[in-house]
């Protein structure tokens, strides 16, 4: 069984931001694996441990992100393709999934995944798209996997409820990190990683047109968010603060 | 003069409020800069929601029925909205950003080649497109956007717009539909855990949510009795779900559900980013946690230092005598 897992470097929205001028600024450069991505190599991991087969992660970004890839050859994947591009791209879900799009073409594969979002866009997007191009059929926001023959077995966040889809392969599917908990990569994966296979290519040299890699959204500016006023808050007597806040509630706020 | 559509989510019989919300905005929209303001019902029963959508100011319906749509399916549901599209040619075409949209949306753009811009907050007409608003970096922050095309998808979350009456007397238009099942390469087997009769989160005017603080059977049994006295839907945080102690359509936060109710009353939640992503938009916030330092408290209006264990059954008492 082929697995390839489309991962993206992203910038860590733990770290402080600052705004200046309407850029966003952070104080480290520090940039982590997509966490919904590092939820979609687990789980290509697990069934691939289960049902043998093979891992491969998939990375369009600039020469920095080569420290996430070999972050998810060191968690385990089997080799990597990282097609690289330029420092400072403005490239929005539609242009990555064209580029991934290009890169499947003429490739094999049993299942494509995808995290569910972007951590720091929470965009969402760039699966179906992919999914789309390459006329697969897909289910998003995947929650739990498994296999059975031929079938990727999904079981998805919806609504209201979970839905159990099946998918016949080959197909593609994005994954929420309520799927499970990605491991950490031990001492003995990180000196694996180095030697593991990985491709480069050069998104100049993937015959993609003018109109492919030119988005057609872009990010104007950043903007603080309207600060909440600061509330009260109550320390003491369990009964007496219950009260108070009670009574607050229906005579202030009139919300009960 | 150019249309803008929306689309009129329907789930268990019932319209989505946040597609009202959306149809709310574009009404004002359309009104404004001279354009006209369109909807779209895909539904098994489709034709049945015309006299609600019409009270909000769409002057022309399209209705696409079919069985099909009883539930959510990715594969008919982007058919219906492709054909659509090439029916209305909608210069905007706007989405309440529900799970079943988030489905959809990127695959509708491929498949159209229209731009589009997810999960926003605000969004208004420019010459050649639109501008938005949308919170990243885990809702720390919100960036401007801009989208430019013909057509653009948009969607936005639930609780941006409110709802606004202008009831007119629309235009329906019944789209020809058929889906063949074998065309359907996905099967949807089952669902779980979906009842009718649960209160939406989304649309929630109060909601009680549950951290890892009340984990314990005593913890839950306190915050679903000051749900019911509150007539509250009930809300969790990722560590009760990924528990498996509460249902994970509960979920609030960047991975779960954006809601936006008029009281939050967050019990033995720390209120990490990812949970506030979720709730920092409703309107009165309460705490209840143990630790004073605890980040909730930057954002709660009222902050109730305490055991939870303590503080509940005063406070559960209390709201019971105001009720009554
Ligand atoms: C990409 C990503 C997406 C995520 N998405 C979500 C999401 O959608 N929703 C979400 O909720 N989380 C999400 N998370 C997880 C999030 O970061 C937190 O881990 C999670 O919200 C913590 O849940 P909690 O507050 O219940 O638990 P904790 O952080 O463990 O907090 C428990 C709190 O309960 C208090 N407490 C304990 N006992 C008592 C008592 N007896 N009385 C009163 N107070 C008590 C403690 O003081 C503490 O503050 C996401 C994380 C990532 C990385
Ligand atoms: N530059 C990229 N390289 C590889 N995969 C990507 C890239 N951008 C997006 N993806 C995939 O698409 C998912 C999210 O899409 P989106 O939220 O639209 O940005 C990610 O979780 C990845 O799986």
């Amino acid at each position: 069984m082929k697995f390839y897992v489309c991962i993206k470097q992203v910038p860590d929205v733990d770290a402080p931001i600052q705004i200046k001028e309407g850029n966003l600024i952070q104080d480290t450069d520090r940039m982590v694996l997509n966490a919904y991505d590092a939820s979609a190599v687990e789980e290509a991991l697990v069934l691939t441990e289960e049902h043998g087969g093979e891992v491969e992660v998939v990375l369009v970004g600039p020469e920095k992100a080569k420290e996430t890839i070999r972050k998810a050859l060191a968690m385990g994947a089997d080799k990597a393709t990282h097609i690289t591009t330029d420092n400072d791209v403005d490239y929005d879900s539609a242009v990555y999934a064209k580029v991934l799009a290009t890169f499947f073409e003429d490739k094999e594969y049993d299942v494509i995944s995808c995290g569910k979002q972007s951590q720091d866009t929470d965009a969402g997007l760039a699966g179906s798209m992919l999914a789309q191009h390459l006329d697969l059929p897909y289910a998003t926001n995947a929650v739990g996997l498994s296999m059975e023959e031929d079938k990727l077995v999904v079981k998805r966040q919806g609504d209201a409820g979970q839905e159990i889809i099946g998918l016949p392969q080959p197909c593609l599917v994005t994954c929420s990190n309520d799927m499970n908990e990605p491991r950490i990569p031990s001492l003995k994966g990180i000196m694996q990683s180095k030697r593991k296979p990985m491709e480069t290519i050069a998104l100049s040299d993937m015959n993609l047109d003018e109109a492919a890699l030119s988005a057609k959204t872009k990010v104007t500016g950043y903007m603080e968010k309207p600060e909440r006023e600061p509330g009260q808050k109550f320390e003491g007597e369990p009964d007496e603060l219950a009260q108070k806040v009670a009574t607050l509630l229906d005579e202030e706020e009139n919300v009960i | 003069m150019s249309t803008l559509l929306t689309h009129i989510a329907v789930s268990d019989g019932k319209i989505k409020r946040a597609s009202l919300e959306v149809l709310s905005r574009m009404t004002q929209l359309a009104e404004a800069n001279g354009h006209s303001s369109e909807a779209v019902i895909i539904d098994a029963n489709a034709s049945d929601h015309v006299d609600e959508v019409q009270k909000y100011g769409a002057s022309k319906i399209y209705t696409i029925e079919d069985a099909i749509f009883k539930n959510h399916q990715n594969t008919p549901l982007l058919k219906a909205l492709s054909k659509v599209m090439d029916e209305a040619d909608p210069f905007v075409f706007g989405f309440g950003s529900t799970e079943s949209t988030k489905d959809i949306l990127g695959a509708l753009a491929a498949n159209t080649d229209a731009a589009v811009l997810s999960d926003v907050s605000e969004f208004e007409l420019t010459d050649n497109g639109i501008e938005v608003t949308r919170p990243v970096m885990a809702a720390k922050i919100l960036s401007d956007n801009k989208a430019t095309g013909d057509n653009i998808l948009v969607s936005v979350r639930s609780g941006s717009y409110d709802l606004n009456e202008s009831p007119t007397e629309a235009e329906v238009v019944d789209i020809d539909f058929s889906f063949d099942e074998s065309e359907l390469k996905a099967t949807l087997r089952e669902i779980i855990g979906a009842s009718g009769d649960k209160i939406d989160l989304t649309e929630a005017e109060t909601i009680v949510a549950a951290g890892r603080g009340a984990k314990d059977d005593e913890g839950q049994e306190l915050i679903e009795e000051l749900a019911s006295v509150l007539n509250a839907a009930l809300g969790a945080s990722r560590a009760l779900t990924e528990a498996g102690i509460m249902d994970p359509s509960l979920q609030i936060g960047q991975t779960g559900k954006v809601v936006s109710p008029q009281l939050y009353i967050a019990v033995g939640i720390s209120g990490a980013i990812q949970h506030v992503a979720g709730m920092a938009n409703s309107k009165v916030i309460v705490a209840i946690n143990k630790d004073p330092d605890a980040p909730i408290f930057d954002i709660a209006d009222y902050g109730i230092v305490g055991d939870l264990y303590k503080v509940l059954p005063p406070f559960i008492e209390e709201l019971k005598k105001i009720k009554s």
